[in-house]
């Protein structure tokens, strides 16, 4: 069988990668998971996830500095290659800013072309807007002589794990 | 703070910031433009389109700042928010410290935020006993060495690593290689990340504020504004009343400029969006007038309200790149501090910063919010002026043709000596030019016309000349190449006897009172012969008669109509060649009368940057001469002059002509060719005192040269 990628799924791929982003393709959440596992032993999951293995601490000690975190977009954005991640609760944010490689698991099919469609969605989602955020690639300063350093704050790798499973 | 004299003496020491600062404008320069040739490709839309729609946003919001700003706080207080307008820093400051008082708080981690160095805040909190973090690291930096942002967006580029790793050092009693920056990075996240633990607040700015929703837009690198966000209980939001946009639709548009004019990215990498206080915690919403009421009700300033605080302005500019930010602004630094520092902090800090502006016009062409960012600091310099007494008496001096004309003649006279006395130390990186004996007008006067070599349009026209003051006197080989050149396309050249200088030279330095009797006189001079075309060499002054003259004169509608009048009947001497003294191609084909014939062209900065004349004059050479430039580096960036600043800024105009000469440098031309004859006097001077080989010419005289 030969695998089709949409025009969209590749525009979004190369704008993330230049933005220093990485780029898995998994067809179940199983294979996300065994994915995150095989990287770190103990991953640590914000909630709700179908990843049952997978640890979802309920404290910022117990998630800062940890080696691999997984997370959910609501959507991705294909023009600019970033990830929005809806974050009401605080323990979901320090699993997407404080573990140092961050996968975050995004449906092939919820990639939207373009960042006004993504503003168009957030301005129709009181609660999404609650706080929510558009990661583009890893966490990064050049405050130093300008000189680019990845993994400031935030994690170090960023990995978008696009899950090419549909909707049950 | 520092006094301006010493920050800019300061920095005019430092060889090292001029040359990370060049470097990153270059770099910046490349990135930035092949972002926004992406974005225009991809939007369909012209920069300028982009740029113009979403200025068009801020100035209605603007219009009805206090309808966006109810509807902002009534929407964000739905969502648990508390929203305060505050009318003076002062009153900013109060509030933060007064809650942080009720709620016990001792310290606070704060995100990169403008607002909070304008109200200086760690200063005052500091005085209240709370302790303020930085967790920017740029910012952070800063507060280890107790300095200012020195730009926008990078608020620590001037610090070296060396520097960097001393304070590191110090602050994490550990020892730094300053080579290995990721290695610093990582202790800096390390030695920050307690603080957020056990700070009681969290503080950031706002880079928008979304009416409909009440949201609050922050666009960042680092994650730290999350962070300051997520873990302390209180979050205080500090950001001004210009701020304020209607919709997530303008938001978005506001993204599309905001992140490729600042860092050049398409995206920052972090763009967080908050509505409300979370559950169990507080939100303040601090709106800040601090001066910007009072800029909204100033005709000539309102525009800069637009301002997104990207950073472009400084990214370009000449000035800014020879001494940075802490002499090249106040608190706000570049061309926008030169223009709010007045209104935020006081004119008399503005004024020592604005001096330094060369009035290149680089910062307006890439504002991604269309600020007139050149003629408000202009406009403000004459409002502010406090010119030294030197200064005053020349004008007053120069301002008279009689008394400029035999200083002229003096000068004339004394020129062989002066030139070989040596300059005053600061100035020894240029030569006195030499005053030659006859004056444009005499020279012109005693020669019999050029013969025609070609039939034009200008067979039958009439041409006042406009020579220019400077070049009359200083380079009267350029304007009699001129004469000959329209001469030679069959027009009869007239030059004025009553002409003199068109003001710029005042208007420039701020004694606008001056500029408006000088321009009157030359409106005078020029009507005479209404029926002539009117023709001048000197870019500069063409641009002054368009531009300027209708701003000087605003106040005055019957010169401002006369203005206007002689404004219309006049060209740019290659303009005019272009059209109406349009040689045929080829026509000046002929081996010159002297020197070998490469060239390249400096493309005099505003006649680029205000005027968007771009290759006009390479376009002219080549067409006429049949030989194509060779390529120069930077051709549009400013070689320097601008107007007093060489003089009074001297390091200014060295740094920036410095830039320029080592890009003629990389060029095999034996000519370097320019459009104003301010540029061919400033190259030339400094080409003669570093002993370059090349000779620097007019572009009239060097396609005169080749007249048979
Ligand atoms: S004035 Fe324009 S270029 Fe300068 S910081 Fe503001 S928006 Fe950017």
């Amino acid at each position: 069988m030969t695998i089709v990628r949409s025009p969209l799924v590749t525009e979004f791929e190369t704008t993330l990668e230049a933005a220093q982003g990485e780029i898995a393709r998994f067809d179940s959440w199983a294979a996300l998971a065994s994915f995150a596992c095989s990287l770190d032993l103990n991953p640590v999951a914000r909630s709700g996830l179908p990843l049952d293995d997978i640890e979802t601490p309920r404290s910022v000690e117990a998630i800062a500095d940890r080696p691999v975190g997984v997370t959910q977009a609501a959507l991705a954005v294909a023009e600019t290659g970033s990830l929005l991640l809806v974050e009401p609760d605080p323990l979901d944010r320090y699993v997407s800013l404080l573990t140092r490689h961050l996968i975050v698991a995004v449906r092939e099919e919820d990639i939207v072309p373009t960042l006004a469609d993504a503003f168009g969605w957030l301005a129709a989602q009181p609660r999404a807007a609650a706080y929510a955020t558009f990661v583009t690639g890893p966490s990064r300063t050049a405050d130093i002589e300008r000189s680019l350093t990845i993994g400031v704050q935030g994690p170090s790798r960023l990995t978008a794990a696009i899950l090419t499973e549909r909707r049950p | 703070m520092t006094s301006f004299t010493t920050r800019y003496r300061r920095a005019a020491a430092d060889p090292h910031l001029r040359g990370g600062l060049l470097d990153f404008q270059r770099s910046w320069r490349v990135s930035r433009d092949g972002q926004m040739a992406r974005l225009e490709e991809r939007s369909g839309k012209s920069f300028d389109q982009l740029r113009g729609e979403f200025a068009q946003t801020k100035d209605d919001t603007l219009a009805r700042l206090d309808d966006y700003i109810a509807e902002f706080r009534e929407q964000a207080e739905a969502a648990g928010a508390t929203v305060v307008e505050v009318e003076t820093a002062q009153d900013a400051l109060e509030y933060i410290t007064a809650i942080c008082r009720a709620r016990g708080i001792d310290l606070i981690v704060k995100s990169k935020s403008m607002v909070s160095e304008e109200i200086e805040l760690n200063h005052h909190l500091e005085a209240a006993n709370i302790r303020a973090i930085e967790t920017d690291l740029g910012e952070w930096l800063l507060q280890l060495a107790s300095e200012r942002p020195s730009h926008l967006v990078m608020p620590a580029i001037h610090q070296r690593r060396e520097r960097v790793a001393a304070l590191l050092g110090e602050e994490l009693e550990q020892e730094f290689d300053p080579d290995d920056i990721p290695a610093m990075v990582a202790s800096a996240r390390g030695g920050l990340r307690e603080h957020f633990l056990k700070a009681g607040a969290g503080l950031t700015g706002a880079n928008a504020l979304i009416a409909e929703t009440g949201s609050i837009m922050l666009v960042t690198n680092e994650g730290n504004a999350r962070l300051v966000t997520s873990l302390p209980k209180i979050h205080f939001v500090t950001a001004g009343i210009e701020k304020l946009i209607p919709s997530w639709a303008d938001a978005q548009r506001q993204l599309q400029l905001l992140p490729r004019s600042a860092t050049a990215q398409h995206l920052s990498t972090y763009t967080t969006c908050i509505t409300g206080a979370q559950p169990g915690k507080e939100m303040h919403i601090i709106l800040l007038d601090n001066g910007r009421r009072s800029m909204a009700a100033d005709p000539q300033i309102a525009d800069a309200l637009r301002c997104i605080r990207c950073g472009a302005c400084a990214n370009v500019c000449p000035p800014y790149q020879v001494v940075g930010g802490h002499a090249f602004g106040h608190i706000y630094t570049g061309a926008i501090g030169l223009v709010n520092t007045p209104f935020h902090h006081g004119p008399e800090h503005a004024a020592g910063p604005q001096s330094l502006c060369v009035s290149c016009g680089a910062c307006a062409e890439v504002c991604p919010v269309d600020i007139p960012l050149p003629e408000q600091i202009l406009q403000l310099r004459s409002r502010n002026a406090h010119a030294p007494l030197w200064e005053r008496l020349a004008l007053q001096f120069w301002a008279r043709p009689r008394w400029f004309r035999l200083g002229a003649r003096l000068g004339a006279l004394a020129s062989p000596l002066l030139r070989r006395l040596p300059l005053p130390p600061r100035h020894r990186w240029r030569t006195l030019p030499p005053i030659p004996g006859r004056t444009a007008r005499q020279r012109i006067a005693a020669r019999r016309p050029q013969p025609p070599i070609a039939a034009t349009e200008a067979g039958e026209r009439n041409v006042s000349l406009f020579l220019q003051c400077l070049t009359d006197t200083l380079l009267p080989e350029a304007a009699d190449a001129a004469a000959r050149l329209l001469e030679a396309a069959g027009a009869r050249v007239y030059v004025p006897p009553k002409q003199h200088c068109c003001g710029l030279p005042a208007f420039d330095a701020g004694d606008w009172e001056t500029a408006r009797r000088m321009a009157k006189q030359t409106i005078t001079a020029l009507e005479e012969h209404p029926g002539r075309d009117i023709v001048t060499p000197a870019a500069s002054c063409q641009i002054a008669m368009q531009r300027h003259w209708p701003q000087l004169l605003a106040d005055d509608p019957p010169w401002r109509a006369r203005g206007e009048v002689i404004a219309r009947r006049s060209y740019d001497l290659a303009e005019y060649l272009e059209t109406t003294a349009r040689l045929p191609d080829g026509a000046l084909a002929g081996p010159p009368n002297d020197a070998d014939d490469s060239y390249a062209v400096h493309r005099f900065c505003q006649g680029s940057n205000v005027m968007g004349w771009d290759a006009r004059v390479e376009r002219l050479v080549a067409r006429l001469t049949g030989a194509e430039p060779e390529p120069l580096r930077e051709a549009a960036t400013c070689c320097g002059f601008g107007g007093l600043t060489s003089i009074t800024a001297p390091e200014v105009g060295q740094g920036i002509l410095e830039r320029k000469l080592d890009c003629v440098a990389e060029t095999d031309a034996e000519t370097l060719v320019t459009n104003n004859p301010g540029c061919v006097l400033h190259l030339r001077a400094g080409a003669e005192a570093r002993r370059m080989p090349h000779r620097t010419q007019h572009y009239a005289e060097y396609l005169a040269a080749r007249l048979p």
